[in-house]
């Protein structure tokens, strides 16, 4: 699905990425996790395309593209998602508005025809369901007024009307009370699927104990240091990080 | 500045015999005041971003009957559906296309000054109220009578069209009686070469009424256009006023509201979208001469290229108008770096058990909602397209009747969508 080879990243000159490599395959379900400023956020913009990341060295390919030669939109139509850690508010545009937008840019691209508002209301409204929010939500304007919990569902709400091949939730747990929480775990699980993968950005084990992933990697100073399962989860959970540093420091 | 080259001018308009000449001694004082006043030039407080030397140093002719379409006017273009129109093209009403809705009166300027025992409005004696007293030409005074709810829409279609430099002065009164309401819609359009309209509309409100006042400036941009809007509301009145301007070379919007009666209510809703070397300005006055009288002014401009507008918009609450709200909102969108917005809210309170807001802000497109919108499949031009739709989406929804709502609606996507093209 995407690999990520020796990839180095610069925000405004100062080098945030120091050569990750990551492949994910379909169907799976990785974590990164990784104390606050280690490049978590970085690694999933610098994927989505935003222009204030720039890549000088390593190479990205998504399903046997050169994902970093296209623009943003051209990866979100190849299936690419980001469900932001902070979505932005757009005053006056109608949320159904944008989602219809959006579904329909996605499947012109696919060479499908373009959904009408009435199919679209419909196929909308079951997977309002699956994230326990209701209609009047999407006759809002976009992130507009939302609380932190109805930004995050709307993130994933978007997730599943666009169905990409590969998601990216960055930090779609933080902020989020035990409730909102399960409906977002229980979105995404709705979601998964053999040809769909998922690379998940969190702080806490705490979202995966309603998720089961396959891999686990901590990321620290800009490189993935460990790779593990569940299990390195539990550790980073029960000890926190330092235990991995000092590891890292005998390396080196 | 001088008024000079508007004396000839004047001296044609007084020897034309379809003129009544029971109007001149009001013409001819208003004349000679403004010829003492002179045009505003850039010294003055409410003109300091506002360049009128098109129109001091212009040289702009009365229309004649040369200027009147010969044949039978196509106003297909123009259609709006639901409403009934009251067609002047070029300063010349075409009354075989012409109708009021039921309820409503139509007289002429004459007749109606007979009617008020020869009260002449005269509004707040600024040069274009002044000059538009002394060149009125087509004068259209609406009257709904007290307790009567007018159905269907009116509309002024005002065409300019043609080569020649042409002055129009429409002079429009609205009456609404006690209880009563109308929708009211002006609509200028055209594709004149050079062309100056002065235009003044003068409402009144009695008591509980309610007057809906739309007004598009869609005129070509090598016209001057020039809006003089004086309202005077009584008691639990209420003035609805929403304008998209996206025409002339210069378009200027001077509004003045007195709220006399309490309870008495104005909303002033306007968007503006200007492009190449356009001028769109809005003066705004309200006056809160009551208590509990309420206002808000609501502002939007969306700026291409090297085009400049002007927000001035004054809320001045006298001693005793107490308890009463205030707000005003400008919003600016500069979609280059060229262009160019002056804001200038301002409140001026003598009361003080009030309630006042106001605010001012101008931009850029928001580079994290692009990329939102780009993250989610969709184009940076329709994406572009989409955030500027939003910005003018809070003000368009001010548009009280759906099928006027959806015919601006459908103009705006259409000016916007050539724009960002």
């Amino acid at each position: 699905m995407i690999k990520i080879k020796n990839l180095y990243v610069n925000v405004e000159d100062k080098e945030i990425l120091k050569g990750i490599n990551l492949e994910v395959k379909p169907g799976e379900l990785h974590v990164i996790m990784g104390r606050n400023g280690t490049g978590k956020s970085t690694l999933a913009n610098v994927l989505v395309g935003k222009d204030k990341y720039k890549v000088t060295d390593g190479t990205v390919s998504f399903n046997g593209e050169n994902l970093l030669d296209m623009s943003p939109e051209d990866r979100a139509c190849a299936g690419l998602f980001l469900s932001f850690q902070y979505p932005v508010a757009i005053p006056g545009v109608n949320n159904m508005y944008f989602l219809k937008a959006a579904v329909n840019a996605v499947r012109k691209s696919r060479g499908e025809e373009e959904i009408d508002a009435v199919d679209f209301l419909s196929m909308i409204r079951e997977k309002l369901k699956m994230v326990a929010l209701d209609e009047s939500f999407i006759h809002r304007p976009v992130n507009d007024g939302f609380s932190g919990g109805e930004k995050k569902r709307n993130e994933i709400l978007q997730m599943i009307a666009l169905e990409p091949k590969l998601s990216i939730l960055d930090e779609t747990d933080s902020g989020l009370d035990i409730d909102a929480l399960k409906i977002v775990a229980q979105g995404v699980n709705d979601f998964r699927s053999p040809d769909r993968a998922f690379i998940l950005i969190t702080h806490y084990q705490r979202i995966l104990n309603y998720m089961q992933p396959d891999f686990v990697h901590v990321l620290m100073n800009g490189k993935i240091v460990k790779s593990g399962t569940m299990e390195l989860a539990k550790e980073v959970e029960k000890k926190g990080y330092s235990w991995i540093e000092e590891e890292v420091a005998e390396v080196a | 500045m001088s008024v000079s080259n508007y004396k000839v001018e004047f001296e044609k308009m007084l020897n034309r015999d379809y003129f009544s000449k029971s109007l001149h001694p009001y013409r001819k004082e208003a004349f000679a005041q403004l010829k003492k006043i002179g045009f505003p030039t850039r010294k003055w407080e409410n003109w300091r971003f506002t360049n009128v030397s098109a129109i001091s140093d212009g040289e702009f002719m009365i229309s004649e009957v040369a200027d009147a379409p010969k044949n039978t006017l196509n106003i297909d273009s123009y259609k709006m559906e639901g409403v009934n129109s009251i067609i002047i093209y070029n300063g010349h009403y075409q009354k075989e296309l012409s109708s009021v809705p039921d309820g409503v009166t139509l007289l002429s300027g004459l007749e109606y000054l007979e009617n008020k025992n020869g009260d002449f409005d005269t509004a707040n004696n600024s040069p274009f109220d002044l000059l538009n007293t002394a060149f009125a030409d087509s004068g259209m005074c609406f009257i709904v009578e007290k307790e009567i709810q007018v159905e269907t829409p009116i509309r002024i279609l005002f065409i300019s069209n043609g080569d020649r430099s042409i002055m129009v002065n429409p002079r429009v009164n609205i009456d609404l009686g006690e209880s009563s309401n109308l929708i009211f819609i002006e609509h200028h359009v055209g594709d004149a070469a050079a062309f100056f309209q002065n235009e003044s509309v003068f409402i009144s409100l009695e008591n509980n009424a309610q007057l809906n006042h739309i007004r598009i400036q869609s005129n070509s941009e090598f016209t001057q256009n020039i809006a003089n809007l004086n309202v005077n509301q009584q008691t639990n009145s209420q003035y609805d006023f929403f304008q998209l301007v996206d025409g002339s070379k210069l378009g200027r919007s001077n509004i003045c509201v007195q709220l006399n009666g309490e309870n008495a209510q104005c909303n002033i809703n306007s968007l503006a979208l200007s492009k190449n070397n356009q001028h769109i300005d809005n003066n705004i006055i309200v006056n809160h001469n009551s208590p509990q009288t309420h206002s808000t002014q609501f502002v939007k401009s969306i700026l291409f290229d090297t085009s400049s507008g002007v927000f001035n918009g004054r809320t001045v609450v006298h001693q005793n108008a107490q308890k009463i709200t205030a707000h005003q909102t400008n919003k600016n969108l500069l979609l280059s770096k060229k262009a160019k917005m002056n804001s200038n809210p301002q409140l001026e309170i003598y009361a003080d058990d009030v309630k006042c807001s106001h605010g001012s802000t101008t931009g850029q497109i928001d580079e994290d909602a692009l990329f939102y919108l780009q993250s989610r499949g969709i184009n940076k031009q329709d994406a572009m397209e989409l955030l500027v739709t939003g910005f003018a989406n809070d003000v368009l929804d001010k548009i009280p009747h759906p099928e006027i709502k959806q015919f601006i609606q459908a103009d705006f996507t259409n000016k916007l969508g050539r724009l960002m093209s």
